[in-house]
């Protein structure tokens, strides 16, 4: 590694970093704050504040307690449909982006700039546009209110972002690799799964963390297309808030978000250093 | 050795043996592509069919012409909208851009406490797009946080009320974006950094540049093409920004933070003016093609320069 | 692709209406059952709703509610894309001049048998049954009805003005409010910042100076009357009420002012009457708080109403039809509004319960009994800010002029009548 023999004052450094931190972690702190604090101190005092009393029933209040209408299952059922969409629908696709990436990247083929600037283009095609024509595709595919439509969905757009980054990433690896593989008689797949694979891990990583991600905090196609229990956990934390014939129970609200936003927190923290190297090699365009 | 020509072998249109045998690989590639191209395409042609039709609560037949444009584009809401989305697009893009190359560079100088420091300005990427928006709408509320906080703490001429200031609340919005996702331009950013070769960096320090010419003339200039990707990246979350800002100003204060996503979401759904909504949808993919066009236009001519090289 | 809904099935909805028998056929032995979405998931509008649930159980049959976790359009969403995907629920929360234009794009049951078997219409404002029978049938039931323009006060804050009479015409309230300033309260009114408390503050001006122009600018939307004086006196007023607001509340919800309001930081709240349920609900006395109607220049109250349905959509399941006739008839049982307002905090939409009983608040009988001088006079109207009024897309350009209006001092209350003129005139 290199050696950083100059200093530019490092206290200098070590303040900036720290007022980056605490301006960072402040939005998390409130809603921690706010998840241990009774509903009714928040309503009565303001919405940032220190607990008088420490409200851990929150917690338990939101896993298992809370209704939404006639349910008072808490949020644990909602995490569970959240988890049956967005584990299958990344796994999807991520493996078919890492495809469709090797495929554009190194397996030259007709009309293959076309399709990728076509699905990049995808990125920025707002949600809003898609939610009628996915509702007309569910309803002949009869998958509506299934949870099944949804990873439909859900793979079938992150195929723009998957292949984004996957295609970046397989640019790099020298073709020479490949040229040898085929002279010794390897095909697309057996390449795929001999030398692609084995060098994908990062971007899979990076993959798969973006992906879950995403489709974990996906609000619109959850609610729409779900019905009743089937609905993912976006939902119930939006039943909590939206009453406005009464105080929103910003104490059990916020434990909700906390306990709902934590398989995305832990893969951040856990995978954040390979989000970093992953992003390495694809980052060079 | 590569980069001239066709590097890789270019597969065309073998025998009839030749397709069966190598069926799979056609069905796996063309298959996902197809399925995300068509669907991405027919998903916009139906959006520019229906907004030449009369619809408005539900898709119907028919034909307007330009009445559902014209509508849009003399509404007050629009103008606002598209003034915003100039502001807020450049803005965010340009400072999350400069943030996170900060961030990216404090991290970069060995500091104890890398990883947990990493992990702290990454997190804000896990956090849904409707939380950030509530959370940072009580932080930037001058009755409920950082005003209010600085007045207990006894600096009372203190000011700090943008989120209700009709001039000044797109900027709230520029902050709750950029906590949100510097981030992944950080961890870019960084990513790039680290691999910049240790001997360019020796023969500058030889040279006897000090820390700041050595990266201002050295090693920033290596970050140009990561650079490229986070600006896709940012201006793709730019454009999608609606959790967010619904949650944080819902368009307010007034409709002084319009954004053109929230526009198209408001005229489809809560107005059910779908042809109108349609419209203002495909006016929002225009703007994004006079962004994008020039770009791949630039790319285009670098690839063919590159291959004529 | 078939993208297309055909005329034929647009047209389905009030052919459909007209011609189906509505449940002549012998209903013997199939159990109800019944699908229904609404809005309401949580908070007291959920216990409502769920309780409903409890009682079409109790009387045999399978209750299959699916709420839809957000706000209104949230549910519009769900709605539509059952629509579309051709499986409508059997019932569905709708409201207002909704009702009508979503009865166009599906076809809805026929409930004139079920509602003159239960003599409905004779209980019902006039200005509202005419809502839920948009081609001169009943299509939808109302449920339950609030007036969005109550007048809270502060009781502390009333000791500090060191006044005692309620205010009843705007010439009182804004005396009042100058008290409350003079006693040292700086924000006399205690507000949100959302855009139906900015619609609150003018349709409470509005139909309170004139009830009568009121209904022809707003409802009826008649040109002179949406440029003449009473409209422009109805901004200058919503100027004086804007000025005597928190600037800092931002997008936040009125929740947020209620501690100041009670502990008589400020003054006074033009909120509905949910209001009472949520002070009740955050652990506040109803001691610390008077409940008024709103102010009204010719001394008689006036009442805005704002008022939720269900809406019946066509099923051909015997049992889903069974379902449909179970919910309609208790939706129009006086027990079941009574039990469903008392959770709610609500006022029932028949004009013959008896609100003596213990189960309601004063603020609840007071309001009932608004209704009913206001309906006598004349002087009940449809709430724009709540889509009682106008159609959402109406609704909602009209509401950006007055949350602009609200939220921006230097728009003079001419340039407003001007803007509002034109945005009628833009969704013509």
């Amino acid at each position: 590694m290199r050696d950083r023999t100059f200093a530019p004052s490092r206290i200098l450094i070590y303040l900036l970093v720290s007022l980056f931190a605490a301006a960072y972690l402040a939005p998390l702190a409130v809603v921690v704050l706010n998840s241990l604090r009774t509903n009714q101190e928040i309503a009565q005092a303001s919405m940032i504040g220190w607990p008088k009393q420490w409200a851990w029933s929150n917690y338990l209040a939101a896993w298992s307690g809370f209704c939404v209408a006639e349910t008072c299952a808490g949020i644990r059922p909602y995490m569970l449909n959240s988890a049956l969409v967005t584990i299958p629908a990344t796994i999807f696709s991520t493996m078919l982006g890492a495809i469709a990436g090797y495929a554009v990247s190194l397996w030259r083929f007709r009309g293959d700039n076309w399709i990728y600037g076509i699905v990049t283009l995808g990125l920025f095609l707002p949600q809003q546009m898609r939610l009628l024509p996915w509702t007309i595709v569910l309803r002949d595919t009869g998958l509506i209110n299934t949870l099944t439509g949804l990873v439909l969905i859900h793979t079938i757009q992150g195929l723009s972002f998957t292949t984004l980054f996957c295609r970046n990433y397989y640019i790099a690896i020298p073709h020479e690799l490949i040229r040898a593989a085929r002279i010794d008689g390897a095909g697309f797949f057996r390449i795929f799964w001999r030398i692609i694979l084995p060098l994908s891990a990062p971007i899979l990583i990076v993959t798969v963390i973006w992906q879950f991600t995403h489709i974990w905090n996906e609000f619109l196609y959850g609610v729409t297309f779900t019905t009743g229990q089937q609905q993912p956990v976006t939902a119930a934390l939006i039943a909590l808030s939206a009453a406005i014939a009464d105080i929103p129970q910003h104490g059990v609200q916020s434990a909700a978000v906390i306990i709902a936003a934590l398989p995305t927190l832990l893969i951040y923290l856990l995978g954040g250093r390979y989000f970093v190297r992953g992003l390495t090699a694809g980052a060079v365009k | 050795m590569t980069g001239t020509g066709a590097a890789a072998p270019r597969t065309g249109w073998p025998a009839i043996s030749g397709v069966v045998r190598r069926l799979p690989e056609y069905l796996t590639i063309w298959v996902p592509l197809l399925l995300s191209a068509a669907h991405l395409v027919s998903f916009s042609l139906w959006t520019i069919w229906i907004s030449f039709t009369p619809s408005t609560l539900v898709p119907v037949s028919g034909w307007v012409g330009l009445r559902n444009y014209t509508a849009v584009l003399a509404s007050r809401n629009w103008k606002i909208a598209f003034d915003n989305l100039l502001l807020f697009g450049s803005a965010f893009v340009l400072l999350s851009l400069v943030t996170g190359l900060i961030l990216a560079i404090l991290l970069d100088q060995r500091i104890r406490g890398e990883n947990v420091l990493r992990s702290i300005f990454l997190y804000p990427l896990a956090v849904s797009f409707v939380v950030t928006g509530t959370v940072w709408s009580w932080l930037l509320n001058p009755g409920l946080g950082i005003q209010k906080l600085v007045h207990d703490l006894g600096w009372t001429s203190f000011r700090f009320d943008w989120l209700v200031d009709r001039d000044m609340a797109i900027w709230t919005i520029v902050i709750a974006a950029i906590w949100q996702s510097s981030g992944f331009a950080m961890a870019l950013f960084l990513a790039g950094l680290r691999s910049v070769d240790a001997d360019i960096i020796k023969a500058a320090q030889i040279d006897g540049a000090g820390p700041i010419r050595t990266y201002w003339h050295v090693i920033l200039p290596t970050l140009w093409p990561i650079t490229i990707t986070v600006v896709v990246v940012q201006l793709q979350f730019a454009i999608s920004a609606f959790d967010l800002v619904r949650a944080l100003t819902n368009g307010g204060p007034g409709i002084a933070t319009q954004l053109p996503a929230l526009v198209v979401y408001d005229l489809m759904f809560q107005r059910s003016q779908l042809g109108r909504g349609a419209a203002a949808a495909v006016l929002m993919l225009l703007i994004l093609l006079a962004v994008l066009l020039p770009y791949a236009a630039w790319r285009y001519v670098q690839r063919r320069r590159a291959t004529h090289a | 692709m078939p993208i297309t809904i055909t005329r034929r099935r647009l047209l389905a909805g009030s052919a459909a209406a007209l011609a189906l028998p509505a449940f002549a056929r012998a209903q013997s032995a199939v159990k109800p059952r019944l699908t229904a979405i609404s809005q309401w998931s949580a908070g007291s509008d959920g216990a409502a709703i769920t309780a409903l649930g409890k009682k079409f159980e109790e009387k045999g049959g399978i209750w299959q509610h699916s709420p839809v976790p957000g706000f209104t359009t949230e549910m519009m969403n769900k709605l539509r894309a059952q629509i579309i995907a051709g499986d409508p629920p059997a019932c569905s929360q709708l409201k207002g001049p909704e009702i009508a234009a979503w009865s166009k794009i599906a076809p809805t049951v026929n409930l004139d048998a079920l509602v003159a078997a239960a003599g409905y219409e004779k209980v019902v404002a006039p200005d509202l049954a005419r809502l839920h029978k948009p081609e001169g049938k009943w299509i939808s039931l109302p449920l339950q009805i609030y007036s969005t323009n109550m007048l809270f006060l502060s009781k502390r804050a009333m000791d500090k003005a060191k006044a005692d009479k309620i205010p009843v015409t705007w010439a009182d309230f804004n005396d009042l409010a100058e008290k409350m300033k003079a006693g040292g309260i700086t924000y006399p009114i205690a507000n949100g910042g959302t855009r139906p408390d900015d619609g609150q503050k003018f349709e409470a001006s509005f139909a309170g100076i004139s009830p009568a122009s009121y209904r022809a600018a707003i409802m009826n939307l008649d040109k002179k009357a949406l440029e003449g004086p009473e409209i422009k006196a109805a901004f200058a007023q919503v100027r004086k009420i804007a000025n005597w607001m928190d600037p800092n509340v931002g997008a936040q919800p009125y929740a947020t002012n209620l501690k100041r309001f009670v502990d008589g930081d400020m003054g006074m709240m033009i909120q509905g009457g949910w209001a009472q349920g949520v002070l009740r609900n955050a652990g506040f006395k109803f001691d610390d708080f008077i409940i008024a109607p709103g102010p009204s220049d010719n001394s008689r109250p006036v009442f805005l109403l704002n008022a939720d349905a269900f809406i019946f959509w066509q099923r051909k399941e015997p049992d889903l039809q069974a379902g449909q006739t179970l919910m309609a008839q208790l939706v129009m049982d006086p027990a079941i509004q009574t039990m469903y307002s008392q959770i709610t905090g609500s006022i029932p939409v028949r004009t013959d319960v008896d609100l003596s009983g213990d189960g309601w608040s004063d603020g609840q009988r007071r309001t009932a009994a608004a209704l009913k001088d206001a309906v006598a006079n004349n002087q009940a109207v449809l709430s724009l800010a709540h889509n009682m009024a106008q159609e959402n897309g109406l609704t909602a350009a009209m509401i950006d002029v007055l949350t602009e209006y609200v939220k921006n001092k230097t728009i003079t209350p001419e340039q407003a009548v001007t803007r509002l003129a034109e945005a009628v005139e833009g969704s013509r």
